[in-house]
């Protein structure tokens, strides 16, 4: 009777544990991404950097081997059919956001930019709103399979960060233009900055896909 | 035994599986439509347990309807239960799904009125009466199992995947218990008419078990309604489906608690015994409708939620089909009556 009771659980809490890991793999990105920013901008292209852009890398690949677990799980082994097109949706979202920030720090590997120190401050700045963006991002997403109250209050978080960050963004690229550097240059730091800015409004996506789930889900 | 009996409780069993294929819709319909348990597994469960509910507990409501009217000739009894059971079908075909319960009634009162006997207006009373009580008791029931589950959900901080794959344990748990609950409320519908004319004997299984011939005919009655649970349920549910609310698994589980529960209150005979020994108002042993309880929690989680949600143009559909049903069922009843005795030449009634 325990046999069974455990076996008819088994799969479920094995599948609990890859969601978890999913998000903890977010949570990792955002880490790395920051921390390879600062290595950037201290040491460019070192082999500090080529490491944390390599970390980048695994982190967004073992993403990936989880999506594709969490997707056979859900379908082969016929979980939770009704919720199940939700948490697929879910966990691709994450996917994605993870694959941005590991594009973005290969694309800094690959065009080696130089960001001018005047705007090295608000680079960052941009760079850690739209971490954080990503990071309450994932803890909304972690509740939503616990706590339905506590996805709203995240859910806030990311929308306002979101906002901030487009604030940044706007800033940044009125100040790189006006700037005398090449207009090669500046099109380069404009499509950089964009791409940086384009993780946080990913995480917006995410969060409004998660609230209608979780008004799907409430009894 | 005489095999012509066997072809007048046809009808009662063609009603049996209306009713099978109509009210496990109620019971299961959303855990199906929600694709959280797989139609063979519930509708097994299901017809095992309305035949124990029927076969055991089925006694308590039968005498109800015999009280509403006792039709005494086998003949009038088949045109009684095959008339509920068209306008069932009929019902069902436009994708509304009505009470046998009601259909019945009206059936019998067709007969009365037919036959000339008067209607036991205290017995109808009762019975009308539990058209409003029941989907009220319903109602209630699903707001405080609402409320107690909302509550359990805030504390709790279990994991969703496990709190679905425990509601699907639970959904099928409360798909035995709204089997069992229907079968002891709802058999007395089916062939309450006949039992006045029951020729079986009692049937032994061994040593272990013995059926006597009342029992033997709620068996049949009870196979019946399994029959119309396993060939025609998923097409109703199909039809009926989520209409009137979407509904999350809970909800679902919350829906036919509710309505297992009162399916219970009004046919438990041990209840009424006790309420009345301790000298309590006593709940009235009558086949009530498992789609009114249905609609009851239903409307009654909708209103908690401030009434959002709630497909109301359905619900007046579903209300003009309580109206219809027994009206039509009676006027079928009534005209077909008229044509076995005429036509047919059968004898209806007996005039003692």
């Amino acid at each position: 009777m325990f046999n069974l009771k455990l076996s008819m659980f088994s799969g479920t809490r094995e599948l609990e544990e890859k969601i978890d890991q999913m998000h903890d793999k977010i949570i990792e990105s955002t880490l790395c991404f920051k921390n390879a920013f600062d290595i950037y901008l201290k040491e460019k292209r070192s082999i500090n950097y080529r490491r944390a852009s390599k970390k980048m890398k695994q982190i967004e690949a073992k993403a990936d081997d989880l999506r594709r677990e969490i997707e056979s799980q859900l379908y082969i082994h016929n979980l939770i059919p009704d919720l199940r097109a939700d948490v697929l949706q879910m966990v691709e979202n994450i996917d994605k956001v993870i694959n941005e920030f590991d594009e973005v720090a290969h694309k800094f590997y690959i065009e080696q930019p130089d960001i001018p120190v005047q705007y090295q401050g608000k680079f960052r700045k941009l760079v850690n709103e739209v971490s954080e963006c990503a990071e309450n991002m994932a803890i909304a997403s972690r509740a939503f399979f616990r706590d339905f109250t506590t996805v709203r209050d995240y859910a806030r978080k990311v929308y306002f960060l979101e906002q901030e960050s487009d604030k940044t963004w706007a800033g940044l690229k009125q100040d790189v233009f006006d700037s005398d550097m090449e207009l090669a240059h500046k099109i380069q730091l404009n499509t950089l900055i964009g791409d940086v800015a384009d993780v946080a409004d990913r995480a917006e996506d995410c969060i409004d896909a998660l609230l209608i789930f979780t008004i799907k889900r409430d009894i | 035994m005489d095999l012509s009996y066997l072809f007048y409780l046809s009808s009662g069993l063609f009603l049996g599986w209306s009713l099978g294929a109509n009210d496990a819709a109620n019971i299961f319909g959303t855990a199906v439509g929600s694709k959280m348990v797989r139609f063979s597994t519930i509708a097994s469960v299901a017809c095992i347990f309305v035949i124990i509910g029927a076969v055991f507990s089925g006694s308590g409501t039968s005498r109800t309807l015999e009280n509403l009217g006792a039709v005494n000739a086998l003949p009038g009894a088949f045109m009684v239960a095959l008339s509920a059971a068209l306008a069932v079908y009929m019902m069902v075909r436009i994708g509304i799904t009505v009470s046998t319960s009601q259909a019945i009634v009206g059936s019998i009162i067709g007969w009365n009125i037919y036959a000339g006997k008067p209607t036991d207006l205290s017995t109808l009373a009762q019975i009308v009466g539990t058209w409003t009580t029941c989907p009220l008791i319903s109602g209630i029931v699903a707001i405080c199992l609402y409320m107690c589950l909302k509550k359990l959900q805030k504390c709790s901080s279990m994991h969703l995947l496990m709190r679905d794959q425990i509601t699907r344990i639970c959904l099928i748990l409360t798909a035995a218990v709204g089997a069992y609950a229907l079968g002891a409320n709802n058999i007395a519908n089916v062939v309450g008419v006949f039992i006045e004319s029951c020729p079986f004997n009692p049937l032994n299984f061994g040593k272990v078990l013995t059926l006597n011939s009342l029992q033997v005919l709620f068996l049949l009655g009870a196979l019946a309604i399994g029959v119309g649970i396993l060939t025609y349920s998923h097409k109703v549910i199909k039809t009926v489906g989520n209409n009137l609310m979407r509904m999350s698994p809970t909800v679902a589980l919350i829906i036919v608690l509710s309505q297992a529960t009162v399916l219970l209150l009004f046919s438990s005979v041990n209840l009424h015994n006790w309420l009345e020994s301790a000298s309590l108002p006593t709940i009235p042993l009558v086949p009530v409708s498992s789609t009114q309880a249905v609609i009851g929690a239903i409307l009654g989680i909708g209103l908690i939620k401030g009434g959002r949600g709630v497909n109301w143009s359905i619900v007046g559909k579903l209300v003009v089909g309580w109206v219809t049903a027994p009206l039509m069922a009676m006027l079928i009843c009534f005209i077909s009556l008229f044509f076995l005795e005429n036509v047919f030449n059968q004898v209806v009634y007996a005039a003692n």
